[in-house]
Protein backbone atom coordinates (compact mmCIF):
# COMPACT_ATOMS: atom_id res chain seq x y z
CA UNK A 1 0.00 0.00 0.00
CA UNK A 2 0.99 3.54 -1.03
CA UNK A 3 -1.02 5.03 2.06
CA UNK A 4 1.66 6.06 4.37
CA UNK A 5 3.55 7.90 1.65
CA UNK A 6 0.34 9.43 0.54
CA UNK A 7 -0.17 11.05 3.41
CA UNK A 8 3.01 12.45 4.09
CA UNK A 9 2.43 14.14 0.52
CA UNK A 10 -1.03 15.61 1.45
CA UNK A 11 0.46 17.64 4.06
CA UNK A 12 3.11 18.81 1.68
CA UNK A 13 3.64 21.23 -0.63
CA UNK A 14 2.18 18.75 -3.11
CA UNK A 15 -0.91 19.11 -1.19
CA UNK A 16 -4.12 19.39 -3.74
CA UNK A 17 -5.38 22.95 -4.03
CA UNK A 18 -9.22 21.26 -3.99
CA UNK A 19 -10.07 18.84 -1.29
CA UNK A 20 -13.60 18.10 -3.51
CA UNK A 21 -13.66 17.34 -6.99
CA UNK A 22 -16.82 17.16 -9.09
CA UNK A 23 -16.77 14.17 -10.99
CA UNK A 24 -19.12 13.57 -13.76
CA UNK A 25 -19.92 10.38 -15.58
CA UNK A 26 -22.24 8.63 -18.07
CA UNK A 27 -24.21 5.24 -16.64
CA UNK A 28 -21.45 2.64 -18.74
CA UNK A 29 -20.13 -0.03 -17.37
CA UNK A 30 -16.34 1.30 -18.30
CA UNK A 31 -17.57 4.32 -15.62
CA UNK A 32 -16.67 1.46 -13.07
CA UNK A 33 -13.26 2.95 -11.87
CA UNK A 34 -14.53 6.60 -10.69
CA UNK A 35 -17.39 4.80 -9.09
CA UNK A 36 -14.77 2.11 -7.55
CA UNK A 37 -12.45 5.17 -6.32
CA UNK A 38 -14.91 7.52 -5.34
CA UNK A 39 -16.81 4.94 -3.01
CA UNK A 40 -14.02 2.05 -1.87
CA UNK A 41 -11.44 5.15 -0.25
CA UNK A 42 -9.33 5.45 -3.09
CA UNK A 43 -9.17 9.15 -2.90
CA UNK A 44 -8.34 9.72 0.72
CA UNK A 45 -5.14 9.39 1.09
CA UNK A 46 -4.34 12.18 -1.39
CA UNK A 47 -6.76 14.33 0.64
CA UNK A 48 -9.49 14.23 -1.96
CA UNK A 49 -13.23 13.88 -1.47
CA UNK A 50 -14.89 12.69 -4.71
CA UNK A 51 -18.50 13.59 -5.88
CA UNK A 52 -19.95 11.68 -8.42
CA UNK A 53 -22.41 13.25 -10.57
CA UNK A 54 -24.38 10.97 -13.18
CA UNK A 55 -25.19 12.67 -16.28
CA UNK A 56 -28.10 12.15 -18.44
CA UNK A 57 -26.10 12.98 -22.02
CA UNK A 58 -22.90 13.27 -23.26
CA UNK A 59 -24.50 16.52 -24.37
CA UNK A 60 -25.14 17.86 -20.93
CA UNK A 61 -22.22 16.76 -19.46
CA UNK A 62 -19.78 18.04 -21.84
CA UNK A 63 -21.79 21.62 -20.91
CA UNK A 64 -21.40 20.93 -17.37
CA UNK A 65 -17.85 20.53 -17.87
CA UNK A 66 -17.46 23.36 -19.80
CA UNK A 67 -19.63 25.57 -17.52
CA UNK A 68 -16.92 24.29 -14.19
CA UNK A 69 -20.36 22.21 -12.57
CA UNK A 70 -18.16 19.36 -12.86
CA UNK A 71 -14.49 19.33 -12.74
CA UNK A 72 -13.20 16.77 -14.22
CA UNK A 73 -15.21 13.89 -16.58
CA UNK A 74 -15.86 9.98 -17.49
CA UNK A 75 -15.34 11.39 -21.27
CA UNK A 76 -15.88 9.76 -24.44
CA UNK A 77 -12.42 10.07 -26.48
CA UNK A 78 -13.27 11.81 -29.61
CA UNK A 79 -15.78 14.28 -27.66
CA UNK A 80 -12.68 16.25 -25.74
CA UNK A 81 -11.09 16.74 -28.98
CA UNK A 82 -14.07 17.35 -30.55
CA UNK A 83 -14.81 20.33 -27.75
CA UNK A 84 -10.62 21.36 -28.40
CA UNK A 85 -11.12 21.78 -32.48
CA UNK A 86 -14.50 23.56 -31.50
CA UNK A 87 -16.64 20.98 -33.43
CA UNK A 88 -20.41 20.40 -33.06
CA UNK A 89 -20.52 22.57 -29.51
CA UNK A 90 -19.76 25.59 -28.53
CA UNK A 91 -16.77 27.43 -29.35
CA UNK A 92 -13.26 25.87 -29.55
CA UNK A 93 -11.90 25.28 -25.58
CA UNK A 94 -8.80 24.20 -24.77
CA UNK A 95 -8.75 21.04 -23.36
CA UNK A 96 -7.13 18.40 -20.81
CA UNK A 97 -6.72 14.37 -21.09
CA UNK A 98 -5.57 13.30 -17.69
CA UNK A 99 -5.58 9.45 -18.23
CA UNK A 100 -7.41 6.65 -20.05
CA UNK A 101 -9.89 4.91 -18.01
CA UNK A 102 -11.16 2.16 -20.54
CA UNK A 103 -10.29 0.21 -24.24
CA UNK A 104 -12.50 -1.73 -25.42
CA UNK A 105 -16.12 -2.61 -24.55
CA UNK A 106 -18.39 -1.05 -26.92
CA UNK A 107 -20.86 -2.75 -29.36
CA UNK A 108 -22.67 -2.67 -32.76
CA UNK A 109 -26.31 -3.63 -32.76
CA UNK A 110 -29.20 -4.73 -34.92
CA UNK A 111 -32.60 -5.36 -33.91
CA UNK A 112 -33.61 -8.63 -32.92
CA UNK A 113 -36.59 -8.22 -35.95
CA UNK A 114 -34.12 -7.68 -38.40
CA UNK A 115 -32.08 -10.17 -37.64
CA UNK A 116 -34.72 -12.60 -38.16
CA UNK A 117 -35.31 -11.70 -41.73
CA UNK A 118 -31.49 -12.95 -42.17
CA UNK A 119 -30.04 -9.60 -41.57
CA UNK A 120 -27.47 -11.20 -39.18
CA UNK A 121 -23.99 -10.52 -40.51
CA UNK A 122 -22.29 -7.44 -41.85
CA UNK A 123 -22.57 -8.73 -45.26
CA UNK A 124 -26.25 -9.07 -45.16
CA UNK A 125 -26.42 -5.51 -43.76
CA UNK A 126 -24.61 -4.51 -46.71
CA UNK A 127 -27.07 -6.82 -49.32
CA UNK A 128 -29.93 -5.34 -47.47
CA UNK A 129 -29.20 -1.46 -48.05
CA UNK A 130 -28.02 -2.06 -51.42
CA UNK A 131 -31.91 -3.15 -52.19
CA UNK A 132 -34.07 -0.37 -53.80
CA UNK A 133 -36.77 -1.11 -52.57
CA UNK A 134 -35.08 -0.84 -48.69
CA UNK A 135 -35.79 2.92 -47.03
CA UNK A 136 -32.93 3.71 -45.35
CA UNK A 137 -32.01 1.83 -42.15
CA UNK A 138 -31.74 4.51 -38.72
CA UNK A 139 -29.00 3.55 -37.07
CA UNK A 140 -27.91 5.38 -33.58
CA UNK A 141 -24.74 6.22 -32.23
CA UNK A 142 -24.28 9.06 -29.20
CA UNK A 143 -22.66 12.69 -29.88
CA UNK A 144 -21.75 13.41 -33.38
CA UNK A 145 -17.93 14.08 -32.28
CA UNK A 146 -18.13 10.72 -30.39
CA UNK A 147 -16.24 7.39 -30.23
CA UNK A 148 -19.49 5.47 -30.92
CA UNK A 149 -20.70 7.38 -34.09
CA UNK A 150 -16.49 6.77 -34.96
CA UNK A 151 -16.71 3.05 -34.78
CA UNK A 152 -19.87 2.78 -36.44
CA UNK A 153 -18.78 5.18 -39.25
CA UNK A 154 -15.24 3.09 -39.64
CA UNK A 155 -16.98 -0.55 -39.43
CA UNK A 156 -20.12 -0.04 -41.71
CA UNK A 157 -16.87 2.10 -44.29
CA UNK A 158 -14.79 -1.49 -44.06
CA UNK A 159 -18.21 -3.21 -44.99
CA UNK A 160 -18.54 -0.90 -48.43
CA UNK A 161 -21.61 0.80 -46.51
CA UNK A 162 -21.62 4.77 -46.53
CA UNK A 163 -22.62 5.86 -43.38
CA UNK A 164 -23.55 9.32 -44.12
CA UNK A 165 -25.16 8.03 -47.45
CA UNK A 166 -26.58 4.64 -47.21
CA UNK A 167 -27.83 5.07 -43.95
CA UNK A 168 -29.53 7.69 -41.35
CA UNK A 169 -27.94 8.02 -38.31
CA UNK A 170 -29.42 9.74 -34.85
CA UNK A 171 -27.85 10.63 -31.47
CA UNK A 172 -29.52 8.87 -28.73
CA UNK A 173 -28.61 9.17 -25.27
CA UNK A 174 -26.80 5.18 -23.79
CA UNK A 175 -29.50 4.52 -21.09
CA UNK A 176 -32.35 5.41 -23.47
CA UNK A 177 -31.00 2.74 -26.59
CA UNK A 178 -32.80 -0.32 -25.19
CA UNK A 179 -36.20 2.15 -24.96
CA UNK A 180 -35.65 3.35 -28.63
CA UNK A 181 -35.30 -0.15 -29.74
CA UNK A 182 -38.24 -1.32 -28.71
CA UNK A 183 -39.87 0.59 -29.62
CA UNK A 184 -38.70 0.38 -33.63
CA UNK A 185 -37.80 4.37 -33.53
CA UNK A 186 -34.22 2.87 -34.47
CA UNK A 187 -32.80 -0.24 -36.28
CA UNK A 188 -29.44 -0.57 -34.30
CA UNK A 189 -27.11 1.09 -32.35
CA UNK A 190 -23.48 2.04 -31.18
CA UNK A 191 -22.78 1.91 -27.37
CA UNK A 192 -20.98 1.14 -24.22
CA UNK A 193 -21.96 -1.43 -22.00
CA UNK A 194 -24.27 -2.74 -20.54
CA UNK A 195 -26.81 -1.26 -23.10
CA UNK A 196 -26.27 -3.81 -25.89
CA UNK A 197 -25.94 -6.69 -23.06
CA UNK A 198 -29.13 -5.70 -21.94
CA UNK A 199 -31.31 -5.76 -25.40
CA UNK A 200 -29.99 -9.19 -25.55
CA UNK A 201 -30.99 -10.02 -22.39
CA UNK A 202 -34.82 -8.66 -23.22
CA UNK A 203 -34.69 -10.25 -26.38
CA UNK A 204 -34.65 -6.99 -28.63
CA UNK A 205 -31.34 -7.03 -30.32
CA UNK A 206 -28.51 -9.15 -31.52
CA UNK A 207 -24.47 -7.78 -31.49
CA UNK A 208 -23.49 -7.64 -34.77
CA UNK A 209 -19.78 -6.34 -33.80
CA UNK A 210 -17.39 -5.43 -31.09
CA UNK A 211 -15.44 -2.77 -31.05
CA UNK A 212 -12.41 -4.11 -30.42
CA UNK A 213 -12.94 -6.13 -33.70
CA UNK A 214 -12.47 -3.33 -35.54
CA UNK A 215 -9.35 -2.09 -33.35
CA UNK A 216 -7.89 -4.68 -30.77
CA UNK A 217 -7.57 -2.46 -27.67
CA UNK A 218 -8.73 0.73 -28.35
CA UNK A 219 -8.72 4.03 -26.72
CA UNK A 220 -12.18 4.69 -25.48
CA UNK A 221 -12.77 6.77 -22.36
CA UNK A 222 -10.97 9.08 -20.82
CA UNK A 223 -10.76 11.23 -17.68
CA UNK A 224 -11.20 15.00 -18.98
CA UNK A 225 -11.21 18.17 -17.75
CA UNK A 226 -10.85 21.86 -19.17
CA UNK A 227 -7.00 22.79 -19.45
CA UNK A 228 -7.62 25.57 -17.16
CA UNK A 229 -8.94 23.41 -14.42
CA UNK A 230 -5.65 21.05 -15.08
CA UNK A 231 -3.12 23.90 -14.76
CA UNK A 232 -4.82 26.08 -11.69
CA UNK A 233 -5.02 22.71 -9.99
CA UNK A 234 -1.82 20.44 -11.16
CA UNK A 235 -1.51 18.96 -7.66
CA UNK A 236 -5.44 18.34 -7.82
CA UNK A 237 -5.64 16.32 -11.17
CA UNK A 238 -2.03 14.49 -10.56
CA UNK A 239 -4.04 12.95 -7.07
CA UNK A 240 -7.26 12.47 -9.31
CA UNK A 241 -4.84 10.25 -11.71
CA UNK A 242 -3.37 8.38 -9.08
CA UNK A 243 -6.89 7.60 -6.79
CA UNK A 244 -8.16 6.48 -10.56
CA UNK A 245 -4.89 4.55 -11.26
CA UNK A 246 -4.75 2.67 -7.90
CA UNK A 247 -8.92 2.37 -8.79
CA UNK A 248 -8.11 0.75 -12.01
CA UNK A 249 -5.38 -1.56 -10.68
CA UNK A 250 -7.76 -3.35 -8.01
CA UNK A 251 -10.66 -3.97 -10.39
CA UNK A 252 -8.10 -6.03 -12.31
CA UNK A 253 -6.79 -7.45 -9.36
CA UNK A 254 -9.09 -10.13 -9.16
CA UNK A 255 -12.14 -12.25 -10.57
CA UNK A 256 -13.90 -11.46 -7.20
CA UNK A 257 -13.11 -7.80 -7.29
CA UNK A 258 -14.22 -7.39 -11.19
CA UNK A 259 -17.44 -9.45 -9.80
CA UNK A 260 -17.80 -7.40 -6.62
CA UNK A 261 -17.35 -4.21 -9.24
CA UNK A 262 -20.14 -5.30 -11.52
CA UNK A 263 -22.11 -5.57 -8.10
CA UNK A 264 -21.00 -1.68 -7.11
CA UNK A 265 -21.65 -0.41 -10.36
CA UNK A 266 -25.20 -2.13 -11.06
CA UNK A 267 -26.83 -0.18 -8.42
CA UNK A 268 -29.88 2.52 -9.01
CA UNK A 269 -27.25 5.91 -8.08
CA UNK A 270 -25.05 4.64 -10.85
CA UNK A 271 -24.97 2.40 -14.00
CA UNK A 272 -28.51 1.46 -12.47
CA UNK A 273 -29.05 -1.97 -14.84
CA UNK A 274 -29.32 -5.74 -14.09
CA UNK A 275 -25.45 -7.26 -13.00
CA UNK A 276 -26.54 -9.70 -15.27
CA UNK A 277 -26.47 -7.71 -18.08
CA UNK A 278 -23.14 -5.90 -16.42
CA UNK A 279 -20.87 -8.97 -15.07
CA UNK A 280 -20.36 -11.15 -18.09
CA UNK A 281 -18.94 -9.25 -20.75
CA UNK A 282 -16.95 -7.60 -17.68
CA UNK A 283 -15.76 -10.59 -17.69
CA UNK A 284 -14.97 -11.33 -21.49
CA UNK A 285 -18.24 -13.79 -21.76
CA UNK A 286 -20.00 -12.54 -24.77
CA UNK A 287 -23.20 -14.02 -26.13
CA UNK A 288 -24.42 -12.30 -29.39
CA UNK A 289 -28.21 -13.55 -29.32
CA UNK A 290 -27.29 -15.61 -32.93
CA UNK A 291 -26.47 -18.60 -30.84
CA UNK A 292 -22.80 -17.81 -30.49
CA UNK A 293 -21.01 -17.37 -27.49
CA UNK A 294 -16.75 -16.90 -26.91
CA UNK A 295 -14.34 -15.44 -24.12
CA UNK A 296 -13.04 -12.09 -25.78
CA UNK A 297 -9.38 -11.92 -25.45
CA UNK A 298 -9.68 -7.85 -25.74
CA UNK A 299 -12.66 -7.39 -23.72
CA UNK A 300 -13.46 -4.01 -21.39
CA UNK A 301 -10.23 -3.04 -20.13
CA UNK A 302 -9.78 -0.61 -17.10
CA UNK A 303 -5.49 -0.98 -16.35
CA UNK A 304 -3.97 -3.54 -18.25
CA UNK A 305 -0.54 -2.87 -16.30
CA UNK A 306 -0.91 0.82 -17.11
CA UNK A 307 -1.54 -0.06 -20.75
CA UNK A 308 -5.33 1.31 -21.23
CA UNK A 309 -4.34 4.60 -18.63
CA UNK A 310 -1.46 5.85 -20.82
CA UNK A 311 -2.78 9.00 -22.77
CA UNK A 312 -0.42 7.76 -26.09
CA UNK A 313 -0.48 11.01 -28.63
CA UNK A 314 -1.05 8.79 -31.56
CA UNK A 315 -4.69 7.91 -29.91
CA UNK A 316 -5.67 11.58 -29.55
CA UNK A 317 -4.12 12.09 -33.37
CA UNK A 318 -6.26 9.20 -34.89
CA UNK A 319 -9.76 10.54 -33.96
CA UNK A 320 -8.64 13.67 -35.71
CA UNK A 321 -8.29 11.61 -38.60
CA UNK A 322 -11.27 10.52 -38.59
CA UNK A 323 -12.87 13.78 -38.36
CA UNK A 324 -11.31 14.32 -41.01
CA UNK A 325 -12.27 11.62 -42.97
CA UNK A 326 -15.73 11.82 -42.23
CA UNK A 327 -15.58 16.34 -43.13
CA UNK A 328 -16.24 17.33 -39.79
CA UNK A 329 -12.80 19.31 -39.90
CA UNK A 330 -12.66 20.86 -43.00
CA UNK A 331 -8.51 20.86 -42.82
CA UNK A 332 -5.60 19.25 -41.61
CA UNK A 333 -5.60 20.31 -38.27
CA UNK A 334 -1.42 20.52 -36.36
CA UNK A 335 -2.64 16.43 -35.48
CA UNK A 336 0.73 16.23 -33.20
CA UNK A 337 0.89 19.81 -31.54
CA UNK A 338 -3.01 19.69 -30.65
CA UNK A 339 -2.57 16.19 -29.44
CA UNK A 340 0.69 17.16 -27.28
CA UNK A 341 -1.40 20.03 -25.57
CA UNK A 342 -4.39 17.99 -25.04
CA UNK A 343 -2.78 14.92 -23.65
CA UNK A 344 -1.30 15.86 -20.23
CA UNK A 345 1.85 13.35 -20.49
CA UNK A 346 3.76 14.93 -17.84
CA UNK A 347 1.30 14.81 -15.26
CA UNK A 348 0.28 11.32 -15.98
CA UNK A 349 3.73 10.13 -15.31
CA UNK A 350 4.44 11.98 -12.29
CA UNK A 351 1.17 10.38 -11.22
CA UNK A 352 1.76 7.05 -12.62
CA UNK A 353 5.22 6.80 -10.78
CA UNK A 354 3.75 8.06 -7.71
CA UNK A 355 1.56 4.72 -7.95
CA UNK A 356 4.08 2.75 -8.91
CA UNK A 357 2.31 2.16 -12.43
CA UNK A 358 4.55 1.26 -15.40
CA UNK A 359 5.15 3.73 -17.89
CA UNK A 360 5.38 3.12 -21.60
CA UNK A 361 8.85 4.50 -22.98
CA UNK A 362 6.75 5.26 -26.71
CA UNK A 363 4.55 8.21 -26.89
CA UNK A 364 2.70 6.40 -29.95
CA UNK A 365 1.39 2.84 -30.35
CA UNK A 366 0.78 0.80 -33.51
CA UNK A 367 -2.12 -1.49 -34.06
CA UNK A 368 -4.16 -2.77 -37.10
CA UNK A 369 -7.27 -2.10 -37.52
CA UNK A 370 -9.89 -4.34 -38.93
CA UNK A 371 -9.94 -3.21 -42.92
CA UNK A 372 -6.32 -4.06 -42.32
CA UNK A 373 -5.00 -0.40 -42.17
CA UNK A 374 -2.01 0.43 -40.19
CA UNK A 375 -2.14 3.03 -37.93
CA UNK A 376 0.94 4.24 -36.32
CA UNK A 377 0.55 7.96 -35.67
CA UNK A 378 3.13 8.54 -38.09
CA UNK A 379 1.29 10.18 -41.27
CA UNK A 380 -2.28 11.34 -39.90
CA UNK A 381 -2.57 13.59 -42.89
CA UNK A 382 -2.28 10.40 -45.28
CA UNK A 383 -3.48 8.24 -43.13
CA UNK A 384 -6.85 10.35 -43.12
CA UNK A 385 -7.22 10.38 -47.00
CA UNK A 386 -6.38 7.01 -47.55
CA UNK A 387 -9.87 5.26 -47.08
CA UNK A 388 -11.98 4.41 -50.10
CA UNK A 389 -15.09 5.69 -48.57
CA UNK A 390 -15.16 9.01 -46.94
CA UNK A 391 -16.69 12.33 -46.94
CA UNK A 392 -13.55 14.81 -46.99
CA UNK A 393 -14.47 18.01 -46.64
CA UNK A 394 -14.17 18.45 -50.95
CA UNK A 395 -15.95 15.75 -51.58
CA UNK A 396 -18.90 16.43 -49.52
CA UNK A 397 -19.71 18.33 -46.80
CA UNK A 398 -21.06 16.63 -43.65
CA UNK A 399 -23.61 18.43 -41.53
CA UNK A 400 -23.21 18.42 -37.76
CA UNK A 401 -25.94 16.58 -37.11
CA UNK B 1 -31.51 41.43 -6.30
CA UNK B 2 -33.95 40.06 -3.69
CA UNK B 3 -33.79 42.09 -0.32
CA UNK B 4 -35.36 40.66 3.31
CA UNK B 5 -34.79 43.60 5.32
CA UNK B 6 -35.56 42.35 9.07
CA UNK B 7 -37.42 45.95 10.75
CA UNK B 8 -37.67 45.96 14.22
CA UNK B 9 -36.10 49.24 15.00
CA UNK B 10 -38.38 51.42 13.00
CA UNK B 11 -36.50 55.15 13.00
CA UNK B 12 -33.60 53.11 10.57
CA UNK B 13 -35.47 51.14 8.85
CA UNK B 14 -37.65 53.97 6.82
CA UNK B 15 -34.51 55.51 5.43
CA UNK B 16 -33.04 53.07 4.84
CA UNK B 17 -35.72 50.79 2.82
CA UNK B 18 -36.27 54.28 0.84
CA UNK B 19 -32.37 53.76 0.05
CA UNK B 20 -32.68 50.33 -1.02
CA UNK B 21 -35.92 50.67 -3.22
CA UNK B 22 -34.42 53.92 -4.81
CA UNK B 23 -30.86 51.64 -6.06
CA UNK B 24 -33.94 49.38 -7.53
CA UNK B 25 -34.05 46.29 -5.24
CA UNK B 26 -36.81 44.12 -5.06
CA UNK B 27 -37.09 44.42 -0.51
CA UNK B 28 -39.43 42.76 1.40
CA UNK B 29 -40.23 44.15 4.80
CA UNK B 30 -40.38 41.84 7.94
CA UNK B 31 -41.90 43.60 11.42
CA UNK B 32 -40.76 42.61 14.07
CA UNK B 33 -42.08 39.31 14.96
CA UNK B 34 -39.37 36.86 13.96
CA UNK B 35 -40.87 33.59 15.32
CA UNK B 36 -41.74 32.51 12.48
CA UNK B 37 -38.31 33.96 10.48
CA UNK B 38 -37.18 30.37 9.64
CA UNK B 39 -40.25 29.71 7.49
CA UNK B 40 -40.10 33.14 6.17
CA UNK B 41 -36.86 32.89 4.42
CA UNK B 42 -37.68 29.43 3.18
CA UNK B 43 -40.35 30.91 1.41
CA UNK B 44 -38.81 34.66 0.16
CA UNK B 45 -35.49 32.76 -0.91
CA UNK B 46 -33.60 36.06 -0.23
CA UNK B 47 -30.77 36.90 -1.86
CA UNK B 48 -29.77 39.23 1.17
CA UNK B 49 -30.67 38.89 4.79
CA UNK B 50 -30.09 43.11 6.17
CA UNK B 51 -30.59 43.64 9.77
CA UNK B 52 -29.56 46.45 12.50
CA UNK B 53 -27.50 45.70 15.09
CA UNK B 54 -29.72 47.61 17.17
CA UNK B 55 -32.38 44.51 16.93
CA UNK B 56 -33.86 43.89 20.17
CA UNK B 57 -31.37 41.15 20.64
CA UNK B 58 -28.65 39.74 18.72
CA UNK B 59 -30.77 35.82 19.15
CA UNK B 60 -32.11 37.27 15.48
CA UNK B 61 -28.98 36.67 13.98
CA UNK B 62 -28.14 33.61 15.68
CA UNK B 63 -31.14 32.14 15.15
CA UNK B 64 -30.85 32.98 11.63
CA UNK B 65 -27.38 31.79 11.01
CA UNK B 66 -29.00 28.57 12.48
CA UNK B 67 -31.96 28.34 10.62
CA UNK B 68 -30.62 28.62 7.68
CA UNK B 69 -26.81 26.38 7.97
CA UNK B 70 -28.13 23.99 5.22
CA UNK B 71 -29.11 27.26 2.79
CA UNK B 72 -27.09 29.99 4.19
CA UNK B 73 -27.69 33.64 3.23
CA UNK B 74 -25.44 36.44 3.17
CA UNK B 75 -26.50 38.42 6.09
CA UNK B 76 -25.20 42.44 6.35
CA UNK B 77 -26.13 44.42 9.19
CA UNK B 78 -27.05 47.72 9.42
CA UNK B 79 -25.50 50.30 12.04
CA UNK B 80 -24.41 53.42 13.27
CA UNK B 81 -21.85 51.96 15.29
CA UNK B 82 -18.34 53.09 14.61
CA UNK B 83 -16.84 50.62 16.78
CA UNK B 84 -14.37 48.53 15.03
CA UNK B 85 -14.15 45.90 17.78
CA UNK B 86 -18.23 45.33 17.08
CA UNK B 87 -18.29 45.06 13.51
CA UNK B 88 -15.35 42.57 13.65
CA UNK B 89 -17.10 40.59 16.18
CA UNK B 90 -20.03 40.40 13.88
CA UNK B 91 -18.45 39.18 10.83
CA UNK B 92 -16.38 36.53 12.85
CA UNK B 93 -20.32 35.39 13.50
CA UNK B 94 -21.05 35.14 10.85
CA UNK B 95 -21.98 38.67 8.92
CA UNK B 96 -20.92 38.64 5.59
CA UNK B 97 -20.73 42.68 5.68
CA UNK B 98 -22.33 45.98 6.76
CA UNK B 99 -23.43 49.06 6.02
CA UNK B 100 -23.12 52.14 7.84
CA UNK B 101 -26.31 54.32 8.62
CA UNK B 102 -27.14 57.55 6.46
CA UNK B 103 -24.86 55.97 3.57
CA UNK B 104 -26.22 56.77 -0.17
CA UNK B 105 -28.42 54.52 -2.48
CA UNK B 106 -25.98 54.57 -4.87
CA UNK B 107 -22.89 53.00 -2.59
CA UNK B 108 -25.23 50.32 -1.41
CA UNK B 109 -24.86 48.16 -4.49
CA UNK B 110 -20.97 47.73 -4.51
CA UNK B 111 -21.28 46.83 -0.54
CA UNK B 112 -23.45 44.01 -1.14
CA UNK B 113 -21.75 42.74 -4.43
CA UNK B 114 -18.78 42.53 -1.84
CA UNK B 115 -20.95 41.23 0.72
CA UNK B 116 -22.56 38.43 -1.71
CA UNK B 117 -19.05 37.47 -3.31
CA UNK B 118 -17.48 37.15 0.26
CA UNK B 119 -20.14 34.89 1.28
CA UNK B 120 -19.91 32.63 -1.54
CA UNK B 121 -16.14 32.49 -0.63
CA UNK B 122 -16.74 31.75 2.69
CA UNK B 123 -18.99 28.98 1.93
CA UNK B 124 -16.59 27.57 -1.14
CA UNK B 125 -13.84 27.89 1.63
CA UNK B 126 -15.47 26.43 4.67
CA UNK B 127 -17.14 22.98 2.14
CA UNK B 128 -13.39 22.40 1.51
CA UNK B 129 -12.42 22.23 5.34
CA UNK B 130 -15.27 20.26 6.27
CA UNK B 131 -14.28 17.68 3.50
CA UNK B 132 -10.93 17.70 4.48
CA UNK B 133 -11.88 16.88 8.34
CA UNK B 134 -14.11 14.59 7.26
CA UNK B 135 -11.60 12.61 4.88
CA UNK B 136 -9.59 12.52 8.31
CA UNK B 137 -11.64 11.65 10.20
CA UNK B 138 -13.08 8.78 8.01
CA UNK B 139 -9.36 7.49 7.24
CA UNK B 140 -8.87 7.42 10.98
CA UNK B 141 -11.94 5.11 11.04
CA UNK B 142 -10.76 2.93 8.04
CA UNK B 143 -7.44 2.70 9.13
CA UNK B 144 -8.91 1.37 13.16
CA UNK B 145 -11.21 -1.15 10.98
CA UNK B 146 -8.34 -2.48 8.92
CA UNK B 147 -6.22 -2.94 12.02
CA UNK B 148 -9.12 -4.64 13.92
CA UNK B 149 -9.25 -7.36 10.30
CA UNK B 150 -6.04 -7.41 10.05
CA UNK B 151 -5.92 -9.43 13.87
CA UNK B 152 -9.41 -11.19 13.12
CA UNK B 153 -8.99 -12.75 9.67
CA UNK B 154 -4.76 -12.40 10.24
CA UNK B 155 -4.02 -11.09 6.95
CA UNK B 156 -2.44 -8.31 5.68
CA UNK B 157 -3.01 -4.99 5.30
CA UNK B 158 -3.55 -5.27 1.77
CA UNK B 159 -5.68 -8.19 2.64
CA UNK B 160 -7.83 -6.45 4.90
CA UNK B 161 -8.70 -3.29 2.25
CA UNK B 162 -9.33 -5.66 -0.15
CA UNK B 163 -11.82 -7.31 1.99
CA UNK B 164 -13.30 -4.83 3.25
CA UNK B 165 -13.90 -3.35 -0.24
CA UNK B 166 -15.46 -6.31 -1.86
CA UNK B 167 -17.79 -6.75 0.94
CA UNK B 168 -18.54 -2.66 0.83
CA UNK B 169 -19.19 -3.33 -3.36
CA UNK B 170 -21.47 -6.37 -3.14
CA UNK B 171 -23.71 -4.70 -1.53
CA UNK B 172 -23.42 -1.40 -2.83
CA UNK B 173 -21.48 0.41 -0.01
CA UNK B 174 -18.80 2.71 0.62
CA UNK B 175 -15.78 1.45 2.35
CA UNK B 176 -16.44 3.98 5.30
CA UNK B 177 -19.74 2.24 5.71
CA UNK B 178 -18.37 -1.64 5.87
CA UNK B 179 -15.66 0.11 8.24
CA UNK B 180 -17.90 1.17 10.41
CA UNK B 181 -19.62 -2.25 11.04
CA UNK B 182 -16.24 -3.85 11.48
CA UNK B 183 -15.81 -2.10 14.28
CA UNK B 184 -19.34 -2.01 15.81
CA UNK B 185 -18.75 -5.94 14.90
CA UNK B 186 -15.59 -5.61 16.98
CA UNK B 187 -16.71 -3.91 20.18
CA UNK B 188 -19.79 -6.10 20.57
CA UNK B 189 -17.57 -9.51 20.68
CA UNK B 190 -15.14 -7.69 22.84
CA UNK B 191 -12.32 -8.51 20.63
Amino acid sequence: MITNNALAWVSGSDAPERSIVNLGFMPLTDSASLIVAATQGFAQPYGLTLHLHRQPSWSALRDNLLTGELDAAHSLYSMIYGLQLGLGGPSPTDMAVLMGLAQNGQSINLSAALAAEGINTAEALAQCIQQPTQPPLMLAHTLPTGTHALWLYYWLAAKGIHPLEDVTTAVVPPPLMVEHLRAGRIDGYCVGEPWGALAIEHGLGVTLATTQAIWPDHPEKVLACTREFAEQNPNTARALICALLEASRFIEESVENRRSTAQLISGSAYVNAPVTAIEPRMLGHYTNGLGEQWQDEHPLRFFHNGAVNMPYLSDGMWFMTQFRRWGLLRNDPDYLGIARQVQQLSLYAEAAERSGVQIPEQTMRSATLLDGRVWDGQDPAGYARSFPLHALADAMLHPLT
Amino acid sequence: MRILLIDDTPKKVGRLKAALLEAGFDVIEESGLTIDLPARIEAIRPDVILFDTQSPSRDVMDQVCLVTRDRPRPIVMFTDEHDPDVMRQAIQSGVSAYIVEGIHAQRLQPILDVAMARFETDQALRAQLQAREQQLAERKRIELAKGMLMKMRDCNEEQAYTLMRRQAMSKQQKLIQVAEQVISMNELLGL
